[in-house]
């Protein structure tokens, strides 16, 4: 089935084309992140200045026209609002335009499910890092087929904090990869470690690195800001593994992009002796290919939503939404 | 020394001396984090355990006994009985859980990973066990996470004789379970199921 996924609930609008599960084109556009960090309407602004070119270049992409389409699905939340209405109005558009059936996707089961699928995992313990989120998940039956979380946050996202901290450092750009580069060749400082369980805090690390800066070299601080974080994730991570019994480990979202992080992953499944799997980067990224794969999946069980039930959340939970398949 | 158990972050070991059974519980290295950080962890838990489980004792809260105590690993008396998640679960279990809770809860202690695979049953009363999580507090946000967690683990009918007990046997028992009321309240908690 053709179907055309749109993204845009942070700093990307992203357009993706998946057929029978592939995805045939995965185009986006990015919002750029200055001094003052992301602000909602403004990004918003963006997006629909992009949606249009981004929606033709997929198009073009996959080699197909917009009559051609069977299906079309958007970002139904989690993410800032002003921005996950941008491509809502556009999927709507397009589906009543076209007269195809619509779907809302869950972000995160997106991010999930795309990892699954080229992560070659069936029912791993998937640790889902990104700016706004960071959390466990693992698939569950009851009541319905969705992802529980295991563990979480107490307070923001890893990618919220390591953004926050290369503002305060001074590294440009102002996000995760940017804190990557400068750790190389630092040493380790003390720095706040919390985990409780599953669950894990990202403040207190942060506000200690933010007082530190301009007193320790950027390099050791920046080293030792993702060695603390990445640690929490794995231990908890780790529990989850046993807790569960499960016999394969996922990352995706955002920071999964980080080679370190996947380092120190790959080194605790293979001490439990379990696989580690995760996607290529275009699919860690916020991206409208995902969108599609997931929406594509949930079209061909015949779930559609009704043009006036299109709705957005902005907190949309990754355990209320229905994982198709099975 | 024979390994009997391999939890996340610790090996148990079987051990015999003096013609007595022990258990040893060491701290084992990460290698996916660096060595600092590592020897941080491992050190700062076996002696928050090791002080948990001494006070615990001292006001009279059932664990096993601290016999020895190294920089990564507890040597404590080997208890002869079953884990509770594999044990026929009753009311009166739970019963004595409340009230050994009420009591460390009222003393400044929270366990912070109270369920059925840490409470051991001994000639049918319940010993607390593993204390790596534990801390020294009287909030009642910490405290109402133990609870939490055990309500999370088990049937309704068995969490409500651990909380009745624990608010006939708790001077901060009503602040407590009203904190706890709020906290599942939060969304975060509500599908959570922990088995």
């Amino acid at each position: 089935m053709l179907v055309l996924g749109l993204e845009s609930s942070a700093h990307t609008f992203g357009a993706g084309i998946s057929d029978g599960g592939k995805i045939l084109a995965n185009e986006k556009a990015m919002y750029k992140i200055g001094a003052t960090g992301m602000i909602p309407a403004e990004v918003a602004e963006t997006h629909v200045e992009n949606a249009e070119g981004v929606i033709s270049a997929a198009l073009e992409k996959a080699g197909i026209l917009p009559s051609d389409l069977e299906g079309i699905c958007y970002t139904a939340g989690p993410g800032m609002g002003p921005c996950l209405q941008v491509a809502q109005i556009a999927a709507r558009a397009l589906a009543s335009k076209l007269k195809i059936r619509i779907v809302g996707v869950n972000h995160c089961v997106a991010h999930a499910e795309i990892t699954r699928e080229m992560g070659r995992l069936s029912d791993p313990i998937m640790l889902y890092v990104s700016g706004g989120n960071s959390q466990i998940l693992a698939l569950s039956e009851r009541p319905f087929r969705h992802y529980s979380v295991i563990g979480e946050t107490f307070d923001i996202g890893v990618g919220n904090m390591l953004d926050n901290f290369a503002r305060a450092a001074n590294l440009f750009p102002a996000w995760g990869s940017s804190v990557e580069k400068a750790s190389a060749g630092g040493r380790y400082l003390e720095l706040p470690y919390t985990v409780k369980g599953m669950d894990f805090s990202f403040t207190g690390l942060l506000t200690r690195a933010t007082e530190l800066t301009g007193k320790v070299p950027v390099n050791d601080l920046s080293y030792s800001v993702q060695e603390t974080a990445f640690s929490e994730l794995c231990e908890a991570t780790e529990r989850a593994i046993l807790l569960k019994g499960k016999k394969e480990i996922g990352v995706c979202g955002g920071v999964a992009q980080n080679s370190r992080l996947r380092q120190m992953l790959q080194s605790m499944a293979s001490e439990q002796g379990i696989r580690f799997g995760f996607a290529p980067n275009e699919y860690n990224a916020d991206n409208g290919g995902m969108i599609a794969f997931a929406g594509e999946r949930l079209l061909s069980e015949g779930i559609s939503w009704k043009l006036g039930e299109c709705r957005i959340s902005q907190r949309y939970r990754v355990d209320s939404a229905y994982v198709p398949g099975g | 020394m024979k390994l009997i158990a391999k939890g996340a972050e610790a090996c148990i070991y079987s051990l015999s001396a003096f013609g007595k059974e022990f258990v040893l519980k060491r701290r084992e290295r990460k290698d996916y984090r660096v060595p600092e950080l590592d020897l941080r962890l491992r050190a700062e838990r076996t002696r928050s355990e090791a002080r948990t489980m001494l006070r615990l004792h001292a006001i009279g809260v059932r664990v096993p006994g601290l016999i020895a105590l190294g920089k990564f690993s507890i040597c404590m008396e080997k208890l002869e009985g079953m884990l509770l998640k594999d044990t026929q679960k009753t009311g009166g279990i739970f019963t004595e859980v409340g009230k050994a809770l009420a009591l460390m809860h009222d003393n400044g202690t929270v366990h912070g990973d109270l369920t059925p695979a840490n409470v051991m049953i001994c000639n049918s009363l319940p010993y607390l066990i593993d204390f790596g999580l534990s801390s020294f507090t009287n909030g009642a946000e910490d405290k109402a996470m133990d609870l939490l967690l055990m309500k999370r683990a088990v049937s309704s009918r068995l969490y409500k004789s651990l909380e009745e007990a624990y608010l006939t046997n708790s001077r901060t028992g009503k602040e407590v379970i009203l904190r706890l009321a709020d906290v599942e309240k939060r969304g975060r908690y509500q599908n959570r199921n922990l088995e």
